[in-house]
């Protein structure tokens, strides 16, 4: 007697259905509207302490749906550090949900961070009722955005006069120069026009002299030339503890994405790991959340997608140290392939580090990954980053979650390089600043009293936010594109599906139930790293029979008795569910073996993913 | 850290003694006459006890001591530091140089120094593992020497004027509080945390099974039992070997504990937290890049983090001394890596002035090679024949009981991960030691002798000896209450047997009486020693010498173009006085003022030497207004052997510490702008420096020298 078997499918449902009023706005038409002015503000500018601190807590007051906001701790000088947690709460506790990590500007100076982080949590606030695209991800997705770090110098780079390259630590008293004294020769705007720029004395012996166009210092080539000298003094400021020298303790003390505790040491980052508050705060924090699956850390500046890559195999016994890891051919064979890639896709990237078997596929991942930033961003380079005790090293080595660390902006260089040369020259940044910052960004040298070396000349450099961190007008352009390099990385957190089914007679009355479980997303369900260090939680699979089915329970070694060599293929799924972790772009096949006992029967798979969410599969068989 | 001898009284759990038990021996504190805060060594402090001891001490000591909580423990007690030091002596840099035209921000970051920071630094701490409170007891008892001292004792009075004396007790309140308040043994912080992942936290720790106060332990019998009754005495639990046939009855010892959740397991979730000296920053990764020390990161313990943010706050701190039990010996440094990691100038600071000082203390015979390092040569080849130590054989001796390190050289091992003597001496750079106080055999005067006892000696039948003995003491001198009786007991679990046994209280602690008073006393005369070997940088010589005058400073300064000053006599008449300035400055105290070590450390500086005067009264004409002076040398000169042969442990001549690798730090190594501080090059102890100023009228001018590590001084310039 011949039997047919019908199939009947019901995917379950994870989770609830989105709200009905939210998904009357979904927008499917790129020129339709997208929610920008729900909440207004401008992406043309930089905001202080509390004016971005107010932006957070109005965000949240706004969309109490899918914010949260806390403070994570307090900096040294008692400001707190807030932190947006964003998710759709209708469908899950944040907690509860695989997050991105998102912070900005842990070093003081490097503000733009603030603005690109900021600009993230409005992107996803704004746009979850009208974009399918944000709308899906915070389904799914919790979203931790710190936009200032490093809080108190973050308030005085961007409101008060300061070089691009000061205040970047944490205010930890620091005795930089050896005198016996901390902090006590900082920085000051001497002529008081608002900009630190720099100082320059009258001196027959000088090395500088004024440019024709008297705009710049620019040094004396021929000796001979008779012209008006000019010492460099350095930085604007004055000598404020009467050592002779001007500038040289200013305020701060370690470095501190040189505080994390992974790759640190005391050359790296005095004094010791965690010593500053405001990293300790995000440490401590971070270590409260396991669900944590991908942060990235904006820095200034260099257009640079510094990612985490696992460990570079030793290099083979007898070989120098130092030396590459990689042997020769191994290199040629990644050139190679990165040639071939180049063919169709100019912004492939492969990263030139040789790694262990058990290592390959976090390689892979982030190979995947930044090659779409590099897309994403234009003018971005892909770069394996450094250890030494930063953020981004600790969080993929510490808790296994894939990390970037963003250089933003690139000074000009790639705007006013206009002959192609790689360089910028002081003539052609003069034309950038002249045509495309429409002359702003420029100190132009005047003269000015000093208490301490008597007449100064200042000026000839570019105002605050023109080389590290980009004028207002590219500040949108930047904190868009980066939105939609973090926006891509959490569309391809993985996400269990089910794919094929198959049913096979066995014998008598026993059919293999087969099924796929697929992740077709690029990122595993956890890191090889978060398996090393033991804190993967694997993937679960059950298998349970209902009405007229029931499964069989088949020994480990099951192939014997299959005929059609089906449970070599795919794993029988045990009688208490079989762990797994599926890779990106993997699928894996499970079976059960089911008697059917009535007409009529269901067998339902269900898997449990702690990053790839949950995912049922129910099948009706029917005998016909 | 754990000990060899009495290991098995270790393991056992404690409890609380109630105070009619405690006073057990007739022995008198030696409290001298003058304190104004008794105290006894009767018995175990215990955290309240000695918090009330400290805030008595501050209060009846103001001018000497003062007392600052440096953080919170896990539960919340405050950790408690008190600086001992003439608050009256003492200056900073900061209390002279007079800082003009601030930022306009104002952000007030800085805190003025206290006048403890100009005067080298001698940290003492103890019970950072809470059931090693042996250590907080020698803490007291240096706290009470020195302020009973003041003033009465001249070498006293000297330490207390001229150092700062930062004396922790009780690194780890929670363990202290649990371990003698409580009653139950706690080596860890405290920490809420659900060790069993049951969703409870802290449900399932040790248990007072029988409510007589003490966690001892509980005995029953067992076919698959390890331990059989002592034959001379029934009372001791003697450990069997696992596969050593026996015709006695076999037992199994476990802790007086039940299981308390109902999983069945007893004690797996208890409060105790993370073990503290595993939680420092050096050595913590282990050589995989996997943590390897306790903790989620260095430091994670807030009570390693007070510690470690007190010595970065306080750098100088110079000495540091971190007391554990036991085992009556010490660990110097290291115990993460080998000594390949160690200058051999610190090397041989330790091991010939400590080391040899700290054996003459506790009275065992002091290697040849101390004595007499030209002799190291010799007893290297010696040592190619007999040692299987290749670092004995580098360094020409083995490291003896009393003075080891915990790395094991043999078998070429680290000991452990993350632990604070190492990160005080690595990352600091500070003469940083651990002592395991208490040897029961060496320290209890008159210890009865029974068969198998030995001084130090190892192997189960010495142990058993000493037990034996201590058992028969406790019996005579202590009234039988250090060892409870066994007596029937029903356990909910594991049926019939009996409770009893030693009282962990004080099974690894110094007993109290006169044992523990002479612990106290040798161990504060061997810090002591140590104190009096902190550099003192001093200015000596000081001197003025008017050389003209002159109508403008700018003149002056004209004259001093071309790097060479020509220095006109007679000349123009004004009101600007040319002065130079000389004077000598000189290390007096016997060590360099940083180690080997420290001289090449991130966060250490040079030795400076200030000029200071009214900003707008004295202009600089030669010599910057601080110069630098490198690493002064102390006194005492580094006994070595020549520099023969000897593999990675050469014993070069000595030479002043590191004076080439202590180089300014980066950010001050700045192109263009004016040339940095006048940099002093000069070896040995002195240094003479010079300073060419132009001064508007009778403007006064000082000299302040500031070593880290040294001292800061300052003094007048009276012009001649």
């Amino acid at each position: 007697m011949k039997k047919n078997i019908i199939l009947m499918l019901a995917i379950l449902l994870a989770g609830s259905l989105a709200a009905v009023s939210a998904q009357s706005k979904l927008q499917t038409n790129p020129g339709g509207y997208h929610g920008e002015l729900d909440y207004p503000m401008s992406w043309k500018r930089y905001y202080g302490y509390e004016e971005w601190t107010k932006i957070m807590r109005e965000l949240q007051k706004k969309y109490p749906q899918l914010a949260d906001i806390q403070s994570i701790g307090k900096s040294r000088m008692g400001r707190d550090q807030l932190l947006l947690t964003i998710t759709a709460k209708s469908t899950g506790k944040p907690e509860t949900k695989r997050a991105m990590w998102v912070d900005g500007a842990i070093h003081g100076n490097e503000v733009n961070g603030i603005t690109c982080s900021l600009y993230l949590a409005w992107y996803l606030l704004t746009r979850y009722d009208y974009d399918p695209f944000v709308h899906e991800i915070l389904d799914r997705t919790t979203f931790y955005i710190l936009p200032g770090l490093n809080v108190d110098a973050n308030d005085s780079y961007v409101r008060f006069p300061n070089t691009e390259n000061n205040p970047r630590e944490p205010y930890r008293p620091a005795d930089d120069d050896g005198d016996g004294l901390f902090d006590e020769d900082q920085t000051e705007d001497v002529d008081g026009d608002g900009e630190l720029s720099v100082m320059y004395v009258e001196d027959p012996a000088g090395e500088f002299k004024l440019s024709p166009d008297k705009r710049r210092f620019v040094r004396v080539d021929d000796i001979r030339e008779e012209v008006r000298r000019f010492r460099r003094v350095g930085a604007e400021g004055f000598d404020n503890d009467g050592d002779g020298q001007i500038n040289e303790d200013d305020i701060g003390g370690p470095d501190p994405n040189r505080n994390f505790p992974y790759g640190w040491s005391l050359d790296a980052g005095y004094p010791y790991p965690m010593s500053e508050a405001e990293t300790r705060n995000v440490f401590e924090f971070q270590l409260t959340l396991p669900n944590i699956f991908a942060s990235f850390h904006y820095h200034n500046t260099g257009r640079l997608i510094m990612f985490q890559a696992p460990p570079a195999v030793r290099p083979p016994a007898g070989q120098a140290p130092g030396a590459p890891a990689m042997g020769p051919r191994a290199q040629q064979t990644v050139q190679q392939r990165l040639e071939e890639l180049r063919k169709t896709d100019k912004y492939a990237y492969l990263a030139d580090r040789q790694v262990a078997p058990e290592y390959q596929h976090d390689l892979d991942v982030q190979n995947e990954i930044v090659s779409a930033g590099a897309r994403i961003l234009k003018d971005y380079t892909p770069t394996i980053g450094g250890l030494s005790g930063q953020a981004h090293a600790a969080t993929y080595y510490m808790f296994g979650a894939y990390s970037y660390l963003i250089e933003l902006w690139g000074s000009p260089a790639f705007e006013a390089d206009i002959d192609s040369d790689g360089q910028v020259s002081e003539e052609e940044f003069m034309k950038w600043v002249d045509i495309e910052l429409m002359g702003e960004g420029w100190v132009l040298p005047h003269k000015a009293k000093h208490p301490d070396v008597g007449e100064v000349w200042i000026g000839g450099t570019s105002r605050k936010h023109v080389g590290r961190t980009p004028p207002a007008r590219y500040i949108e352009t930047e904190a868009l594109r980066n939105a939609n390099f973090v926006l891509y990385a959490a569309s391809q957190f993985p996400k269990i599906d089910f794919g094929e089914v198959k049913v096979t007679p066995a014998t008598g009355d026993l059919y293999w139930v087969e099924v796929e479980v697929k992740n077709d997303k690029a990122y595993p369900t956890s890191s090889d790293r978060a398996v090393a260090l033991k804190r993967a939680v694997m993937d679960r699979i059950t298998a349970s029979a209902g009405g007229g089915a029931e499964i069989v329970e088949v020994p480990a070694a099951s192939t014997a008795v299959d005929p059609w060599n089906r449970a070599a293929q795919s794993e029988v799924v045990a009688a208490k569910g079989t762990e797994f972790r599926l890779k990106g772009h993997e699928t894996k096949r499970f079976c059960v073996l089911v008697k059917m006992t009535g007409a009529a029967g269901s067998v339902e798979f269900a898997v449990r993913s702690k990053m790839g969410g949950p995912a049922a599969k129910r099948i009706t068989l029917k005998a016909e | 850290m754990s000990i060899r001898p009495l290991k098995s009284l270790k393991r056992f759990k404690l409890l609380t003694l109630l105070a009619a038990s405690a006073a057990v021996l007739a022995v008198t504190a030696p409290a001298p006459a003058a304190s104004k805060v008794p105290i006894s060594f009767d018995d175990y402090h215990g955290y309240a006890a000695t918090v009330k001891y400290l805030k008595d001490v501050a209060a009846a000591y103001p001018q000497i001591t003062a007392l600052l909580e440096i953080g919170k423990s896990n539960m919340g007690r405050p950790i408690y530091v008190l600086v001992v030091s003439n608050m009256k002596t003492g200056t900073t840099v900061d209390a002279h140089v007079a800082l003009r035209n601030p930022r306009a921000e104002g952000v007030k970051n800085v805190a003025p120094m206290k006048p403890d920071m100009g005067k080298p630094g001698h940290w003492i701490c103890g019970a950072t593992h809470g059931n090693e409170y042996t250590g907080t007891e020698v803490c007291l008892y240096t706290i009470d020497k020195l302020v009973s001292g003041y003033g009465a004792d001249k070498e006293t009075t000297a330490l207390v004027d001229g150092k700062a004396f930062y004396i922790c007790p009780i690194v780890n309140p929670d363990g202290v509080f649990n371990s003698l308040e409580k009653g139950v043994s706690q080596r860890q912080n405290s920490a809420a945390k659900d060790d069993d992942g049951d969703g409870k936290v802290n449900e399932d720790g040790p248990d007072d099974l029988d409510g007589d106060g003490v966690i001892a332990q509980f005995r029953y019998k067992d076919a698959r039992g390890a331990y059989v009754v002592d034959d001379e005495d029934p009372r001791l639990m003697v450990r069997i070997r696992p596969n050593e046939k026996t015709d006695k009855p076999r037992w199994s010892v476990v802790a007086e504990d039940k299981d308390n959740d109902g999983d069945k397991r007893r004690g797996e979730d208890p409060e105790a937290g993370i073990d503290l000296n595993r939680n420092f920053p050096e050595g913590w990764w282990n050589d995989q890049g996997f943590a390897g020390g306790s903790g989620d990161y260095p430091t994670s313990a807030p009570e390693a983090r007070a510690l470690a943010e007190f010595f970065v706050t306080h750098p100088n701190i110079f000495m540091a001394q971190f007391y554990h039990t036991m085992g009556g010996f010490t660990y110097r440094p290291l115990g993460t890596a080998p000594h390949t990691r160690l200058d051999a100038r610190d090397v041989a600071i330790l091991d010939f002035v400590m080391g040899k000082k700290y054996l003459e203390t506790i009275g065992e015979d002091v290697p040849e090679a101390w004595k007499d390092p030209a002799r190291i040569p010799a007893l290297r080849e010696e040592l190619r024949k007999t040692s299987k130590n290749k670092y004995a054989i580098e360094r020409g001796y083995e490291l003896p009981y009393g003075w080891k390190v915990s790395y094991d050289e043999v078998n070429d091992r680290r000991y452990g991960f993350g632990m604070s003597t190492d990160w005080d001496f690595l990352q600091l750079g500070v003469w940083s030691i651990t002592t395991e106080l208490w040897n029961p055999a060496k320290d209890i005067p008159g210890l009865p002798r029974t068969s198998g006892a030995g001084a130090g000696a190892e192997g189960p039948a010495a142990r058993l000896g000493l037990e034996r003995a201590l058992l028969k003491l406790q019996d005579e001198k202590y009234g039988g209450k250090l060892f409870a009786r066994w007596k029937p007991f029903k356990h909910p679990e594991l049926g019939e047997g009996e409770l009893g046994g030693w009282n962990p209280r004080y099974a690894a602690n110094a007993w109290p009486g006169e044992p523990l008073a002479g612990v106290c006393d040798r161990h504060y005369r061997f810090e002591m020693f140590r104190a009096g070997l902190l550099p003192d940088v001093v200015v000596t010589e000081a001197k003025a010498r008017l050389l003209y005058t002159s109508e403008s400073a700018s003149e002056a300064t004209a004259a001093v173009a071309g790097g060479e000053v020509r220095i006109k006599k007679g000349g123009a008449k004004g009101k600007y006085r040319i002065i130079e300035v000389t004077a000598v400055v000189e290390n007096k105290g016997p060590l360099a003022t940083h180690t080997a070590r420290g001289s090449a450390l991130r966060g250490n500086r040079e030795d400076v030497v200030w000029l200071v005067g009214a900003r707008d009264k004295v202009t600089f004409l030669q010599g910057t207004p601080y110069q630098r002076l490198g690493v002064l040398d102390g006194a005492t000169r580094i006994p070595s052997a020549a520099a023969e042969g000897g593999g990675g442990m050469r014993m070069a001549t000595p030479r002043t510490p590191a004076e080439e690798s202590m180089m300014p730090p980066p950010q001050a190594q700045r192109r263009g702008g004016p040339p940095g501080p006048t940099q002093v090059r000069q070896g040995g102890a002195r240094r003479e420096v010079r300073w060419l100023v132009a001064v508007e009228g009778d403007s006064p001018l000082k000299i302040v020298v500031s070593s880290q590590k040294g001292g800061t001084k300052a003094v007048d310039v009276k012009v001649q």
